[in-house]
């Protein structure tokens, strides 16, 4: 078909788009919770043999490759903004939030995260983050949860004071009694994960990193946690930067996303303009008389919609019309693979 | 007083909540785990009646009372206390540690606003704390009554008490390099049964130190090991002239001596070793 051709976006266009973002952010300073500039990553890998053989040639082998796994990200993040940070598997998602956190040390480049150098001063960055990893719980496993909470209070030295507030808050946004005095493993993945949430903003961090916070949760558990994130960014100015291959996370919480892929940011931009960046998108449904349906992903800048149907209804008559907005998911799934729909 | 004095005590006094914290922690999660100290007393009986008879055949063999300096006596209580001891000083760093790494969860750890070591020791102190009153005290009791007066109770307690810190101190760094060893290694088991082994030999859990020959007896005076086990029970049973205060201060001093060294050693290799774990797991 024509999309082929179409669809393929030009790297450069985008570049030069990410670089204005970049620019108009950049000016006010001091608004700023994270700064990356020209950030790079590489990693020393040992390139390992097959075999037996191979494997005791292993031991004492010297031969080893470098894998860059992030190649020159340069991105700032507003205070209280909440940003979608996507990317396929391996694309160097983790690598960044590890080094924004502190974990991990960049190859090159400058990183600042509440005009902190992470790496520099974890333990000093750490107190003012919270991260969830929806696979994993930070939680104490056999205590109830309310110990847990009073541990991270006692470890993040909040003030009796906040901590009360926060718990009210917590209890004002989800009904947290019943899994107040439960312990962390009699909990449900759905529990846990709400659980885990609400402990990464305990200290009331200026930044919250999670990472696939919905990660294996039911339809109505997904739709509280987004309301929670939701309701705890707009009532602390939390700096949120979600992870997550849940597009329905993304449409429901950010505004802005920036895509990742090959170590490379391709996109840094309002998720708005994202379906229309890749070009006007839209799919026609067409239902003929005879019962037989046709879809169509049509580009609007190029092809004529009119035009299409026309064509069609010479040679079959049609019955019913549908014209679909693209999804998120589908022009997501577009970059990822670089091209078809 | 200004009101940056009152700070910095404030902070102070929340830098040892947040320790107590986590010693508290530690303290409910073992009272979770009741039915592993029964288990544990359960196995050290039977550790003990094998021990019993295996000195039993030593001394009858010998076809002196005193062997080495030590009767069976002294022989049989050093060796019991040692094994409570060791209940008490056991600690999985390196299991804990190895797995950590492995699920990638050693992340949340490290993101904690506190240093990683600090952390770890605060998180495992309730056990320990657990574990001396629910293993090695009644265990203790019960030697006194048994043995009827052969422990002098008195400041020697308490000399004890202090030397028992120290020597928790020297295990917890003595596993904090070897976990670390383990970052390498990627295997942890082996390195784990080794590191076990060497420790209650060369520490005198196992054998009385008076029973090495001369030769083995002069290398183990210059390794840290005899801080973690012989140490603590010479100032209890009152040897090594650790009744007189010099020789009681030379005793704590080798011990303190070893904290300094190892903790400076274990975290520079654990600062350098941390930046290469990173890179596995998630």
């Amino acid at each position: 078909m024509v999309l082929n051709s179409t669809c393929n976006y030009n790297i450069l266009d985008i570049e030069k788009e990410n670089n204005r973002y970049f620019t108009s952010k950049g000016k006010n300073m001091g608004n700023e919770a994270i700064i990356m500039k020209n950030v790079c990553k590489d990693f020393k890998v040992l390139n390992r043999h097959e075999g037996l053989k191979g494997s005791i040639r292993d031991l004492f082998s010297r031969d080893y490759k470098t894998i860059s796994a992030v190649k020159d990200v340069t991105l700032t993040v507003g205070k209280g903004e909440m940003i979608g940070y996507l990317g396929p598997n391996g694309a160097g998602k983790s690598t960044t939030i590890k080094m924004m956190t502190g974990v991990l040390e960049p190859t090159s480049g400058e990183i600042l995260v509440n005009g902190v150098v992470p790496y520099q001063n974890r333990t000093k960055n750490c107190e003012n983050i919270g991260v969830v990893f929806g696979q994993r719980s930070q939680l104490w496993w056999s205590l109830p949860l309310i110990e847990s909470f009073k541990l991270l209070r006692d470890i993040y030295m909040v003030d009796e004071k906040d901590y009360q507030d926060m718990l009210d808050l917590y209890s004002s946004l989800v009904d947290i009694e019943p899994i107040l005095h439960k312990p962390v493993r009699q909990m449900s993945l759905g529990q846990r994960t709400l659980s885990d949430i609400l402990a990464a903003f305990l200290h009331n961090p200026d930044i919250v990193f999670l990472d696939e916070p919905t990660i294996g949760l039911d339809v109505s558990m997904k739709s509280k946690i987004r309301s929670l994130i939701a309701g705890l960014n707009e009532q602390k100015k939390t700096t949120v930067i979600l992870t997550t291959h849940d597009m329905g996370d993304v449409d429901a919480l950010c505004k802005r996303i920036i895509i990742i892929d090959k170590g490379m940011k391709i996109y840094d931009n309002d998720i708005e303009k994202l379906k229309s960046y890749f070009g006007a998108y839209r799919t026609l449904k067409l239902i003929f008389e005879d019962g037989s349906i046709e879809e169509t992903v049509i580009d609007e800048s190029k092809t004529d919609i009119m035009d299409v149907i026309k064509q069609n209804d010479r040679q079959k008559k049609i019955k019913d019309i549908q014209l679909i907005e693209i999804s998120t998911e589908q022009v997501i799934k577009k970059i990822y693979e670089g091209g078809d729909i | 007083m200004s009101s940056n004095e009152t700070m910095t005590q404030g902070r102070k006094r929340r830098t040892n909540n947040r320790l107590w914290a986590l010693t508290r922690a530690g303290i409910m999660e073992s009272l979770q785990f009741r039915l592993g100290t029964f288990v544990t007393l359960f196995a050290n009986l039977i550790y003990l009646v094998l021990v019993y008879y295996l000195w039993k055949a030593i001394y009858d063999s010998a076809g002196t009372d005193v062997v080495n300096g030590m009767s069976f006596n002294d022989t049989m209580i050093y060796l019991i206390l040692a094994t409570a001891l060791f209940n008490f000083l056991e600690m999985f760093v390196v299991w804990d540690m190895s797995r950590a790494i492995q699920s990638g969860k050693i992340i949340l750890d490290l993101l904690k606003p506190m240093k990683y070591r600090r952390y770890t020791f605060w998180s495992y102190s309730g056990a320990h704390v657990m574990q001396f009153i629910l293993s090695f005290v009644p265990t203790f009791i019960v030697v006194m009554i048994v043995t009827g007066g052969a422990i002098h109770i008195g400041l020697n307690m308490i000399w004890f008490m202090i030397s028992v810190i120290f020597a928790l101190l020297v295990n917890f760094n003595i596993e904090m390099i070897v976990a670390t060893i383990c970052l390498y290694t990627e295997s942890t088991w082996g390195i784990n049964i080794v590191k076990e082994t060497i420790v209650l030999l060369l520490s005198g859990a196992s054998i009385p130190l008076a029973f090495f020959p001369d030769s083995l007896a002069r290398i183990v005076k210059y390794l840290p090991f005899r801080a973690v086990y012989d140490t603590p029970l010479s100032i209890l049973l009152q040897k090594n002239g650790s009744d007189e205060w010099l020789g009681l201060f030379s005793l704590w001093g080798q011990q303190i001596i070893w904290i300094v060294i190892l903790s400076v050693a274990g975290t520079l290799f654990w600062n350098h070793s941390v930046k290469k774990i990173t890179v596995n797991g998630g």
